[in-house]
């Protein structure tokens, strides 16, 4: 009866809706998903400020040098509720009484909320720019990388033969050569700054995505619904592209999900060493910038950078495992019916 | 007796290699046969005989860098398929020659809807986009009992059966003239083997389309095919019209087959199966490729291979001794 029952024509359940579902159960994975949400809305939101100050023409403030707000500790400690209060310009202390100091608290409350650097620009305005340059990262070497090592792994894994050997040869040559080195090599022809890195980035990380998609494909290729596609009569291009691509695509979704991290670490990493982002709040380079008081006690900078690097590697890297689980093909057969 | 009629297809001398040109694995290795339009005819042998590898190359489907079309013709309305190029294979393969396989429930794409693969059948040997109507007509016609809700359905939340249907929907959406089933019901209940083959025969007769029928089951071709050919280590052994080849074979091959089915009168009965396994193509015997394995083997059967000895003018057999090969 169960067998029966199991296999009679259901509601239509894909296969992607199975995954969602399974997704969804997972606690940790949806807590990775809101704070991967908090950060593409701060991304977005420095990206609207880097815009704005763009078509204003003005210097935005997270440039702005103002000495007189040097190493201003984030606002909460700075007691913005007391009576005593200090005027960043002169110095002098000034006392505020009655109900202004509960109006004027909330207002000093929000200014500067992560403090200020050793220009006095203020670290929340520059880590949201952080953001932002970093989801430009991750993007833009996935666009490069992904359409490169998804072509590439599907030729090479439908087709075998010369071509398989071609593309084997092309991605075991870049792999060969160390990541860094390769991208140095890359910012040496192009230039410093962020083309250099895209590039360099983007075509290391295809090499990942093109062996695993082959992998997979190859897998794939043999299987009898391939053989019933060419009987019907449909092209190699629209096997591969329409009949394979999906049934693999669940590898870029989680390659994806790990590299995208990945990438962003990387580019932390060049503009830390000064041949990545030129002139911008990059996370490296505000790292960079904050190594040099660390030891006089502005810990502020550096703490909340390395924080928030911290949290989105690994909210993308606990989401990938999650993906891998929940878009895996061997759960996917499994067990259907009795969910419903 | 309608061979005069011109054929739908004619395959001559068909050789299929797998492996180097130095060690050519002969999966087929010389097959002749014709099929007429609107005829059945039966490819039986055991797994490994290569009648899968003989009926995808009427469309030349065997993938070819491991196979090579080393030789032979094969004639779909007078053209050399094997001459044609790419385009050409794609305009016939679905639209003129079609295939449902052995395994209906892996042959349909995971990830797509029923109702979306029947509909890229359709469309594929046409110009325009099918409508949803086409698709739950096509569905009504191969019998499936609820066309809306299996065209809404993945191919996992589908039976056995009606996943087959689908297949045959989808073979049949542009009306081929030749439907090669390659051992369609094998992965079936014995109770929906019986419903696929009557829906079979009733398409073929609506469609008046050729049947290629390949199974490793004896008991399916009487009641269907006109003809069948007995398929050994890469070459037929026997070929000639259903029942008088079922009634007295006048190979050893095709007797041992016989004798592997399960005889319903007699329960008690022993299957009698053939000893020994197909020797695989890589390795063939010299002599009769059947010799090791053959009850009747004699010490001429171990040097020279026979050919084809004219039975009568409907059939022939592979067997220096067919006269004397004993009724089942
Ligand atoms: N892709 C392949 N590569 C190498 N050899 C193959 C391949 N496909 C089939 N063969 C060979 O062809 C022979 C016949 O196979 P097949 O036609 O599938 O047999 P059948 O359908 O009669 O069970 C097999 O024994 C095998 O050795
Ligand atoms: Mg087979």
């Amino acid at each position: 009866m169960s067998a029966t029952t199991a296999t009679a024509p259901q509601s239509g359940h894909s296969l992607w809706q199975e995954a969602r579902r399974r997704l969804r159960r997972n606690r940790l994975a949806m807590a990775c998903l809101w704070i991967i949400g908090i950060y593409t809305a701060l991304a977005l939101y420095g990206e609207g400020v880097y815009r704005w100050h763009q078509w204003r023409d003005v210097t935005p403030s997270y440039q702005r040098t103002d000495l007189d707000k040097q190493y201003l500790q984030p606002s909460y400690l700075r007691a913005p509720f007391a009576r005593e209060q200090m005027d960043w310009a002169t110095g002098e202390t000034y006392t505020v009484s009655g109900w202004q100091r509960w109006g004027a608290g909330w207002t000093r409350l929000a200014q500067h909320p992560l403090g200020t650097d050793g220009l006095g620009r203020d670290v929340f305005q520059r880590l949201v720019q952080g953001t932002r340059i970093a989801y430009q990262v991750g993007i833009i070497t996935s666009l490069i990388a992904i359409p490169l090592g998804v072509l590439l792994g599907c030729l090479a894994g439908y087709f075998g033969g010369r071509t398989d050997d071609f593309i084997v040869w092309l991605y075991s040559t870049f792999a060969a050569i160390p990541g860094l080195l390769f991208i140095l090599a890359i910012a040496m022809v192009v230039g410093q700054g962020l083309l250099g890195v895209y590039l360099g980035i983007g075509l290391t990380m295809w090499v990942g995505l093109c062996r695993l998609i082959r992998g997979e494909v190859i897998k794939h290729r043999d299987r009898p619904y391939v053989a019933a596609a060419r009987a019907l009569g449909l092209s190699h291009v629209r096997i591969i592209f329409r009949h394979i691509l999906p049934n693999v695509f669940h590898v870029v979704i989680v390659t994806f999900t790990l590299r995208f991290p990945a990438a962003i670490g990387t580019e932390v990493f060049l503009s830390f060493l000064g041949i990545g982002v030129q002139g911008e709040p990059s996370w490296g380079i505000m790292i960079s910038n904050a190594r040099l008081r660390l030891w006089h006690g502005v810990w502020w900078e550096m703490a909340f950078v390395t924080a928030a690097i911290f949290f989105i590697v690994l909210a993308f890297n606990l989401l990938g495992d999650a993906l891998r689980d929940a878009l895996d093909p061997r759960l996917r057969t499994e067990g259907e019916g009795d969910h419903e | 007796m309608n061979k005069a009629a011109s054929p739908l297809i004619e395959v001559q001398d068909l050789q299929v290699h797998f492996g180097s040109p130095a060690q050519p694995v002969r999966a087929v290795d010389g097959v002749s046969f014709q099929i007429a339009p609107g005829e059945t005819i039966a490819l039986v042998g055991e797994s490994g005989c290569g009648k899968s590898v003989t009926a995808m190359a009427l469309a030349r489907l065997v993938p070819e860098p491991p196979a090579r079309y080393v030789g032979g013709q094969i004639l779909y309305q007078g053209r050399d398929v094997l001459q044609q190029d790419e385009d050409a294979l794609r305009a016939i393969r679905g639209n003129e020659i079609s295939y449902i396989f052995q395994d209906p429930g892996s042959s349909l794409n995971p990830v797509f809807r029923i109702g979306y693969q029947i509909a890229e059948a359709i469309e594929l040997h046409r110009s325009d986009v099918p409508t949803r109507q086409e698709v739950l007509d096509l569905l009504r016609w191969v019998g499936m009992p609820d066309p809306a809700r299996a065209a809404r359905a993945y191919p996992h939340e589908l039976s056995g059966g009606m996943q087959q249907r689908a297949m045959i929907a989808m073979a049949l959406a542009c009306h081929p003239r030749l439907l090669v089933a390659d051992e369609p019901t094998t992965a079936l209940d014995v109770t929906i083997q019986a419903q696929m083959l009557a829906l079979l025969t009733r398409l073929q007769a609506e469609l008046g389309m050729a049947i290629l029928l390949i199974t490793h089951n004896l008991g399916l071709v009487a009641g269907i095919a006109e003809r069948m050919h007995v398929m050994y280590a890469g070459q037929f052994v026997e070929a000639g019209p259903t029942e008088a080849v079922l009634r007295a074979p006048r190979h050893p091959y095709t007797r041992g087959l016989l004798h592997a089915v399960p005889r319903l009168e007699g329960t008690r009965e022993r299957l009698t199966g053939i000893d020994g396994m197909v020797p695989h193509p890589a390795r063939l015997p010299g002599g009769c490729r059947f010799h090791p394995r053959c009850p009747m083997c004699q010490t001429r059967c171990e040097v020279e291979a026979p050919s084809a000895a004219e039975v009568d003018d409907t059939r022939w057999s592979r067997c220096h001794f067919w006269s004397e090969v004993p009724p089942p």
